[in-house]
């Protein structure tokens, strides 16, 4: 037994010391770190988009980097978990060759807000509408959440239009019981009743449920036409699979928010997903897996057919683009050997317009800006596939409807 | 550090002292001097560890006198934690209430709170108990998220708290605060176990029908014990909103309940020195995987984020599973019988 606990405690001794050892022999490096969730809840969203984020590192420092910096990824597993985050966001903070983190969880987001004060270091996150109510450091994937549910809104009536129903569609939120599931509200409500639309009490579940008939059996009780849902994918799947079974799919239209079904996802549950309607502000299905960009990272590093991508993957490009294209700004603009954080920072704010080769919008940050792009579009599941259903569209404002 | 063979306690006093020889009187005092000048000498990242090392310690001490002493296993002490935190907050910022009064007042409110978590152990034991504390663990987060004072899922802006003039609002400030508290908590636990109501929670523990016949009223040390653990875990709440500036209920899953418990099963149930075993070296574990695994993606670009993802809940489950099956008394123990084959070194009994 004592022999066991003394060779256990060399080798974690051994471990430590070589992994305290540095790298020997690198060009100037700057570094990414990557606070992610891969065995957590939102991983279903969080992992393919790390993976991209690593590839496309990966693919820039082969092309030599930029103008010879070469970018170090480093990803930590936060399981969603907002102590381990924190401590983990704790051991970089002070690092000065991390340049820029990503994030992946409202709560952690709150708290580094908190945390960093008037410290500047670019934070990338999700959709919370807040980062853009409040300017600061967390710079959104896309449009914030309210402001792709204020463009479901508009496609909802465009829809109701379409179809020639009189009056006004009544619309119902179906979300996690968590400040993502409720932020598509918090301005989107506001939004709502600009245009006339009937919001009903909408209803929110724990994450982790397996079952949502009870929700959907009140929703059906309410008289909603639409349902707008608010979960990462698998969960709209699940609650797809449940409404199927239910037979509410075919009286009550269902949308996704933009972590709604991925292509996978579509194609494990074809007849239960049909017909559902999802807003995204990056490319799916086909369109995203055969997007040369894409389709040619992917095959490279993943050395996989791109039926196999997630469609998240080419978000994860997104992200490497716009830190390729701030480093080169802060580059010319400060040199390289006066990189800092402060400098990646305000490159950030200079991206406006930036193009992503069309896997998503053009880039929307600027000085008053935190949104990734403003532009989304809307697919819909057809025989197990995401086809397009309309171009690009700018989703509204609906944060500035809220009072923050 | 320990007394040679062949030394004895000549009067009561030196018998129940907890500092027993002049060599450990010099140790403690070295250590608390070694603590004091940390901040000055160690790293950022290093204080943040120590931080919730030690706030991860008072929780856990908590736990200790709940299940390592008393018998009742808890998987509620992450909701514990959370009243304690929440009701801090609340306290500070709603109602204006200095820190220094509102940690002590979260700390007895989560030990009333506790009792109703608590009640349910005075008719079920074992895995049922069990059971009921992690429904308790999701009806504290329900009624978080649906409160209006805890703001429901938005959570809670806490401001760091102030000592006359000075705010403190980074770690190394934080860390003056944290450390004495601990060090305060840790004698108070440590006291708690050596007194009748210590004897009480073991007898309990041992045999509960036994205690029961013996004269030891069980429903009042079941609650009891419950009180003196969510007194803890609301300490321990409330450091924990006023180092991190944000109370939110996702901070506190059941998730982490499960990694407490573990740090007891890792340290030795029933001992005090084994909760500092058991969450030092889990939380080594876990700082440990956050270090290696960019170094092995770096090594083997070909693993990719496959070490971030797995190397995690896989050592944490490997390090339970081999204390389980090889230490099933923790770390403590292990750390008895060291201190017993130095003291009667040459002999080996």
């Amino acid at each position: 037994m004592r022999r066991a606990l003394v060779c256990g405690f060399c080798f974690l001794w051994v471990t430590f010391i070589l992994a305290l050892k540095p790298l020997e022999g690198q060009a100037k490096e700057v570094t990414w770190v990557e606070l992610a969730d891969l065995t957590g809840p939102v991983a279903g969203l969080d992992v393919p988009g790390t993976m991209g984020l690593e590839d496309y590192f990966k693919d820039l420092n082969g092309r030599g980097g930029v103008e010879g910096v070469k970018v170090k990824f480093v990803c930590v597993d936060t399981r969603y978990d907002v102590a381990r985050a924190l401590s983990a966001f704790k051991r970089y903070r002070r690092d000065e060759e991390v340049l820029a983190m990503g994030i992946v969880s409202t709560p952690l987001g709150k708290m580094l807000k908190e945390i960093l004060g008037k410290e500047k270091m670019v934070i990338t996150c999700p959709g919370d509408g807040e980062f853009q109510a409040h300017i600061g450091n967390f710079f959104t994937w896309g449009p914030t959440y309210q402001d792709a549910f204020a463009a479901v809104l508009d496609w909802i009536l465009e829809d109701w239009r379409k179809k020639g129903q009189p009056g006004k569609p009544k619309v119902t939120l179906l979300a996690w019981d968590t400040p993502y599931g409720k932020e598509p509200l918090r301005g989107g409500k506001e939004y709502a009743e600009r245009i006339g639309i009937e919001l009903l009490t909408p209803e929110f579940f724990p994450m982790g449920t397996p079952k949502h008939d009870v929700y959907l059996s009140r929703i059906e009780a309410s008289g909603a036409n639409y349902v707008y849902v608010a979960a990462v994918d698998p969960i709209p799947t699940n609650i797809m699979r449940d409404a199927s079974a239910m037979g509410l799919t075919k009286k009550i239209q269902f949308v996704s928010d933009y972590w709604g079904p991925t292509a996978l996802g579509v194609g494990t549950h074809p007849e239960a997903v049909e017909g559902m309607v999802m807003v995204s502000f990056f490319l799916r299905g086909d369109e995203a897996q055969n997007h040369p960009l894409t389709k040619r990272i992917w095959t490279t590093y993943r050395k996989e057919p791109p039926e196999k991508m997630n469609e998240m993957y080419g978000t994860g490009l997104v992200w490497g683009m716009n830190f390729e294209a701030a480093l080169k700004d802060a580059i010319k603009r400060v040199g390289k050997e006066k990189l800092t954080r402060e400098a990646i920072y305000e490159s950030y704010e200079r991206l406006t317009g930036m193009s992503r080769e069309g896997i998503t919008g053009p880039c929307a940050y600027s000085k008053t800006s935190r949104r990734g792009s403003q532009q989304v579009r809307f697919y819909r599941c057809v025989k197990g596939k995401l086809v397009p259903i309309t171009d690009w569209v700018t989703a509204p404002d609906a944060v500035s409807l809220h009072k923050w | 550090m320990w007394r040679p063979c062949g030394v004895f306690d000549e009067t009561y006093e030196k018998d129940m002292a907890i500092v027993r020889t002049p060599l450990r009187w010099a140790a403690l005092l070295a250590s608390l001097l070694a603590l004091g000048i940390l901040p000055q000498v160690a790293s950022y990242h290093l204080i943040s560890f120590v931080n919730n090392v030690a706030i991860t310690v008072i929780l856990v001490l908590g736990l200790q006198v709940v299940s390592g002493y008393c018998g009742q296993i808890s998987f509620g002490q992450a909701a514990f934690m959370a009243v304690g935190a929440y009701c801090s907050a609340i306290l500070t910022e709603k109602m204006g209430i200095s820190f220094w009064l509102a940690m002590p007042v979260a700390g007895i409110f989560t030990g009333i709170f506790g009792l109703v978590g608590g009640a349910p152990s005075l008719r079920i034991k074992g895995f049922y108990l069990a059971i009921a504390t992690i429904a308790v663990h999701f009806v504290t987060m329900w009624l978080i998220l649906h409160l209006e004072i805890t703001e429901g899922s938005r959570g809670l802006t806490v401001k760091p708290p102030q000592l006359w003039s000075v705010s403190l609002d980074t770690d190394e400030r934080m860390y003056y605060v944290i450390i004495p508290v601990m060090l305060l908590m840790t004698y108070g636990a440590k006291n708690i176990t050596r007194t009748r109501v210590g004897r009480a929670f073991v007898a309990i523990r041992d045999n509960d029908l036994a205690a029961q016949v013996m004269g030891i009223n069980l429903f009042y040390y079941k609650l009891l014990a419950f009180f003196i653990s969510c007194f803890y875990a609301g300490i321990a709440g409330a450091l924990w909103a006023h180092l991190n500036l944000v109370v939110h209920f996702e901070q506190f899953t059941l998730l982490h309940a499960l990694w407490y418990v573990g740090m007891l099963i890792v340290g030795g149930m029933g001992s005090i020195p084994g909760v500092f075993f058991g969450v030092i070296l889990i939380k080594l574990l876990d700082e440990l995987v956050m270090v290696v695994s960019p170094i092995l993606a770096a090594w083997f670009p070909w693993l990719g984020t496959a070490p971030a993802a797995g190397l995690g809940v896989t050592a944490f489950g490997a390090v339970l599973a081999f204390f389980l099956i090889k230490e099933p008394r923790g770390l403590a123990h292990r750390w008895e019988i060291i201190k017993a084959s130095i003291r009667l070194y040459p002999f080996a009994h």
